[in-house]
């Protein structure tokens, strides 16, 4: 394994039961499925609906332990980007930015130190030290994003949600967003969007019903997927 | 790594008790409220209507009542903690076993605050603090053993078969009566006895309430007995949850 592999899955599978009751049989989330991470890479995954991206990315965010295959990751930070992790409607803004940040795997310390960096991300304003059970959807999101931008791990992993809220919030999440994403940190990316993908990753791992079909530089990648899109085999 | 796990098992602690607190009008006073009337029930019932309780019956009913509850309500909210946090489970890595122990460590912080109001009640009714007081330590620390090891055993199997859920509850009940919660197991034969008297529970409960109405020390090979068992059931506990854990993040909530 070269030195700057972070993460090498190796014919991953992934299996769930398909149905809570006696003798239910399981189903493969995820067939077969290799890739390699490296340092400061920043991997897109495309694939229809079904294909197994939400899976994928749960695993390489150490969730998941596979049925089958090997993960091998160096000693490292994953966070999969999650919004409003653990938030609890009757505590307040405050702490349940505190929760939500140690559940991200942020230190106490750290996140004593940005409070005020949250509280003035996120323009809640006096609503900070209210419930959270008063707050708008919105602004619930607004918090949840606020906090979850605090996260500095090795491995940064999104699963669709590059912005949130009104526009002019989204062009602010988005933008603080991207310079996580452009750090220097390794990037895993899962959308349906191409034009996102395009525009964030230098190379594509395509999956199709739990399985690679490819990985490689993205615009071979894209020219290949799209080709199978429109001309069916 | 394991400062951050006490860190987020600490402050998870703290906010389910404020959120608890901040659930409904009166709050705190429900911690104590809610024991207090399930007492008056029983003390209605069994004192007062069947009058099958003898001289010191409601001391001996406050005590065992106390010490179930708090063991009762660490199983009962230890076995819905992983289940439903299961969401959560799904979106991080975090470790099964504090969604439990969080729980069961709230429930004991409120068990103090109700130990407080029972020992002031039992000053009132004339049963002095006394020397034997000493063991209540070491005596409790078994109880919570006891009492987490048994909750994660049924926050491990619940998820997997969330129908346990109906059956805990009349399991739990039974457990109770024959725990000699409400009335003392005095009266059953002998060969029955020696079979209840393994139930490390009904020990526990006998000796809290030798300490606090007779100033009496608990017997040393009783309480090392319950101690081995609870420790037994606590191991038996952690590698069931530690076992089953690579599963609930595939289970549906």
């Amino acid at each position: 394994m070269m030195d700057n592999v972070l993460i090498e899955l190796d014919k991953v599978g992934i299996a769930f039961a398909a149905q809570r009751r006696v003798g239910g049989g399981r189903f493969w989330a995820l067939e077969e499925v290799s890739l390699t991470l490296r340092r400061g890479e920043r991997l897109g995954v495309i694939g229809r609906n079904g294909a197994g991206k939400s899976t994928l990315l749960r695993v390489l965010a150490g969730i998941l332990t596979p049925d089958r295959g090997t993960v091998t990751r160096k000693p490292i930070s994953v966070q999969l980007l999650a919004l409003a992790l653990g938030f609890v409607p009757y505590l307040t803004g405050r702490d349940n930015a505190v929760l939500s940040g140690l559940m991200l795997g942020l230190r106490r310390s750290d996140i004593k130190s940005r409070l005020a960096a949250i509280k003035d991300f996120s323009e809640l304003g006096d609503f900070f030290e209210q419930p959270i059970a008063t707050y708008s959807s919105g602004m619930v999101m607004r918090l949840g994003f606020s906090v979850a931008i605090q996260v500095d791990p090795d491995v940064l992993l999104i699963d669709e949600v590059l912005s949130v809220g009104d526009a002019e919030f989204r062009e602010k999440s988005g933008l603080a967003l991207r310079e996580r994403i452009n750090d220097g940190r390794a990037v895993v990316l899962v959308s349906h969007d191409e034009s996102q993908i395009a525009s964030i990753c230098d190379r594509v791992l395509w999956i199709e019903e739990g399985r690679s079909v490819m990985e490689g530089p993205r615009d071979d990648v894209f020219a290949a997927y799209n080709a199978a899109l429109h001309h069916p085999a | 790594m394991r400062r951050h796990l006490l860190d987020l098992i600490l402050f998870s602690t703290y906010a389910e008790l404020r959120a608890e607190r901040s659930r409904s009008y009166l709050g705190l006073i429900w911690w104590v409220l809610e024991p207090a009337m399930m007492m008056l029930v029983f003390w209605l019932v069994f004192g007062v209507i069947l009058h099958n309780g003898g001289p010191d019956y409601v001391p001996f009913l406050l005590i065992g009542f106390t010490i179930w509850q708090w063991i009762k309500s660490c199983i009962t909210h230890a076995g819905y903690a992983i289940w439903s946090n299961l969401p959560l489970i799904r979106q991080a890595p975090l470790p099964p076993l504090m969604f439990a122990l969080v729980q069961m460590l709230a429930d004991t912080v409120k068990f103090f605050f109700i130990f407080m109001l029972l020992l002031v009640v039992l000053w009132f009714m004339g049963f002095p603090p006394n020397m034997a007081y000493i063991a209540l330590l070491p005596l409790f620390v078994i109880v919570f053993i006891f009492a987490i090891g048994a909750g994660f055993v049924v926050a491990a199997v619940v998820p997997l078969i969330p129908d346990l859920r109906f059956v805990i509850e009349q399991f739990l009940t039974i457990l109770m009566f024959l725990s000699g919660v409400i009335f003392s197991l005095d009266a059953v034969p002998p060969d029955l006895a020696q079979i209840l008297a393994l139930n490390p529970i009904l020990e526990l409960i006998e000796a809290t309430r030798g300490i606090l109405m007779h100033a009496q020390w608990p017997n040393l090979m009783t309480m090392f007995r319950v101690a081995i068992e609870s420790l037994a059931i606590c191991v038996v506990g952690i590698a069931m949850v530690q076992r089953l854990s690579p599963r609930y993040p595939k289970l549906a909530a």
